[in-house]
């Protein structure tokens, strides 16, 4: 564990694309924003370009204020349109994910495509973090993978951007004050430091520090607590309560389980959860939150529903191999 | 939860409480392989074939054994009914699912007399016990629904259920199960467990599409495509399951067919309800049967026995049915809600050679 963490902080510089060539990805965000899907060799072009732009990143990326904190999207791209209709296109507005772009919705390749685009195009005013679903693992169980091979006809676009996913910082630090990640604590990690150490450049392990911040939940029992989800640990408001007061920080914000408001505060205002898929899966019949922090640290919750439908979707029927 | 082997009296009986067996592909391999497996598919295609073009209200002899578990089934729905949902809730499941689980844990065995000899209880309730869903989570999907199939195969193993009451197996048994799963899903909002969201069949089920295409095949008029008419839905879903499935997901979904279930929309550009069936049942062999992250928690007993697994698979899972993950730096894992030391002891742990890495199930999500 002797990585030196590599502190890059937002810079008011305008962004450089590596490659240098804004256009390309002007046009690419254009296109993902209208629901079409990029070429191949475009997604390859453009996951070569973000893996620069993550690998400078830190295991704690700091961001600063103003900035729109967002949870879980999962594929629901139209959902992620009207959630920029709501917060304020970017670079108007500066946006922090708290991963889980993929599986489940009809959209994943769309969704992590148009905010890897985004990164690349606006670096210092986006930050995606990793969610337990950007795993080579968890994406061959939960729908990314098969809508790869449903969408391009193989998985190589699958393999680029899981690939990509092992860049993907795991937790962002908002002015020093609001830590922010997927899941949540561990018990192997007491400072800020000890996510400063450790090498993330790896598919998501199943046990160990670096699984815990991607899967881990608050609970209202105390102390640490057994996961039911088999990875990760539950922790008590203790838990949070010291590890805020260790780290001189006024919150933890995360995302990674459903709430039915889209937020949900929990163990005394230590921990808030975000979730941003509206209706998830087209039945559960929540809303969704994104959190505003404006300049001066304040925050607000804004809430949405579901943006409808328009017409079908543009996706070609194809009989399942099974039934050929 | 694992209760003792050996009945009270302390008399070997040869019956023994299920343990999972199967924690690497080489295990999945060698179950792929094994007369368990045989079983398990043999029995399923029996079903299959029992209910082709057979619609669900057709009249079918109706046993003591069958009479039992169509109560015991109704029993079971009755609780849902009884134990009201919380009304204030956060999360998406509703927590009073697992009250609903505790009763069904006290009572399961009960209801189990007279079915089945005292002796194979506490083999056979195992089975029924994992059917419904995962009380701590909340959750539930097609590995549930396998311990159900595990439990009519133990009782075909016992001689209760005989090659001629396949068809009242599925039509009043098979079918029922479904109807108290759909009262508990609906009542309890339970969460998909491994849902592949809109690119699965459904959220929860995968063996009434199975059953369903069959029930259909050999039909005068009624075609794959029939699904997107919802007249034709409204008046067959009563005697054919596989509407049924689509009259349920549309009530419980928004927006279209084409958005929500993308899967089922391309299977109903198929032909035949033939080449349907065919498919399910591939379809079944590979993303249930073949799957690690599902198969990983099927249980094998002396009724299912499978010796090709690995021993230890249970090792990490004593209480109930989630993993009892070690974590760095514990030597004695207890129980949920234990503490864990400090990141100190973690670290020196980490570094420890010796520190396990064995094979892990797949989480939940």
């Amino acid at each position: 564990m002797e990585v030196v963490p590599t502190e890059t902080l937002a810079s008011a510089a305008p962004s450089v694309v590596p490659g240098g060539d804004v256009d390309n990805v002007d046009a690419w965000i254009e296109m993902l924003m209208d629901c079409k899907l990029l070429p191949e060799n475009d997604v390859k072009k453009l996951c070569d370009k973000a893996r620069e732009v993550l690998m400078a990143e830190s295991n704690v990326q700091p961001v600063r204020c103003p900035v729109t904190v967002c949870g879980d999207i999962h594929g629901q791209l139209h959902d992620l349109q009207e959630l920029f209709r709501i917060g304020g296109n970017c670079p108007d507005t500066n946006y922090l994910f708290m991963g889980d772009y993929v599986d489940r919705g009809y959209y994943s390749v769309e969704t992590v495509t148009l905010l890897v685009a985004m990164k690349v195009r606006y670096r210092d005013r986006v930050t995606i973090l990793r969610g337990n679903h950007e795993s080579r693992q968890i994406t061959q169980v939960y729908g990314f993978y098969d809508e790869c091979l449903r969408k391009y006809g193989n998985a190589n676009v699958w393999k680029f951007f899981t690939d990509l996913f092992d860049y993907l910082p795991l937790t962002a630090l908002i002015d020093d004050q609001i830590f922010c990640l997927h899941g949540g604590l561990s018990p192997s990690i007491d400072t800020l430091d000890h996510v400063r150490a450790l090498d993330r450049i790896q598919e998501v392990p199943h046990e160990g520090p670096m699984c815990d911040l991607l899967w881990s939940d608050p609970d209202d029992r105390c102390g640490w607590g057994i996961s039911p989800r088999g990875a990760g640990y539950t922790f008590g408001q203790d838990i949070s309560e010291a590890f805020n007061h260790n780290n001189g920080l006024n919150l933890i914000a995360r995302a990674h389980q459903l709430v039915m408001e889209g937020y949900n505060w929990t163990q005394e205002r230590n921990v808030v959860t975000i979730f941003s898929a509206p209706n998830y899966c087209y039945r559960c019949g929540n809303q969704a939150a994104i959190m505003e922090i404006d300049e001066r640290m304040k925050y607000t919750f804004l809430q949405f529903d579901p943006a409808p439908r328009k017409g079908e979707p543009h996706v070609t029927r194809r009989t399942p191999d099974y039934f050929l | 939860m694992s209760e003792a082997a050996v009945p009270a009296n302390g008399i070997e009986t040869g019956y023994y409480v299920p343990k999972r067996r199967i924690l690497s592909q080489e295990d999945l391999k060698r179950f792929e392989a094994s007369p368990v497996y045989a079983d398990y598919m043999g029995f399923l295609e029996q079903l299959n074939q029992a209910v082709l073009d057979t619609p669900t209200r057709t009249e079918c002899d109706r046993t003591p054994v069958i009479d039992h578990l169509v109560t015991l089934l109704d029993t079971l729905k009755q609780w849902c009914d009884e134990i009201q949902p919380d009304e204030h809730r956060t999360r998406f499941g509703n927590p009073a699912f697992r009250l609903w689980y505790d009763r069904l844990t006290e009572r399961g065995p009960e209801l189990l007399k007279g079915l089945v000899s005292d002796e194979a209880i506490p083999e056979v309730a195992r089975y029924l016990q994992e059917s419904f869903g995962n009380q701590e989570r909340i959750d539930y999907g097609t590995g549930h629904e396998a311990n159900f199939m595990a439990f009519l195969l133990c009782l075909k193993k016992l001689s209760l259920i005989r090659d001629e009451d396949a068809r009242a197996v599925v039509l009043l048994v098979f079918f029922k199960y479904i109807e108290v799963m759909r009262h508990l899903q609906f009542s309890y909002w339970l969460e998909p467990a491994g849902s592949h969201g809109v690119w699965g069949l459904d959220d929860y089920h995968f063996l009434p599409f199975l059953f369903g295409s069959s029930q259909l095949r050999g039909h005068k008029h009624l075609r794959p495509k029939s699904i997107h008419n919802k007249d034709i839905i409204e008046e067959y879903a009563k005697d054919y399951m596989y509407l049924a499935c689509i009259q349920f997901v549309n009530s419980v979904k928004t927006e279209s067919l084409r958005w929500h279930s993308p899967m089922l929309d391309d299977i109903s550009g198929v032909k035949t309800w033939d080449k349907v069936n065919q498919g399910m049942l591939k379809m079944y062999r590979a993303e249930v049967l073949g799957k690690l992250p599902i198969m990983q928690h099927f249980m094998f007993g002396s009724l299912l026995a499978f010796d090709g697994g690995s021993d230890r698979a249970e090792d990490e899972a004593t209480c109930g049915d989630h993993a009892h993950v070690h974590a760095l730096g514990q030597e004695l894992p207890t129980c949920c809600g234990m503490r864990i030391p400090s990141a100190f002891g973690a670290a020196a742990a980490a570094q420890d050679a010796t520190a396990a890495t064995h094979a892990r199930r797949l989480p939940f999500d």
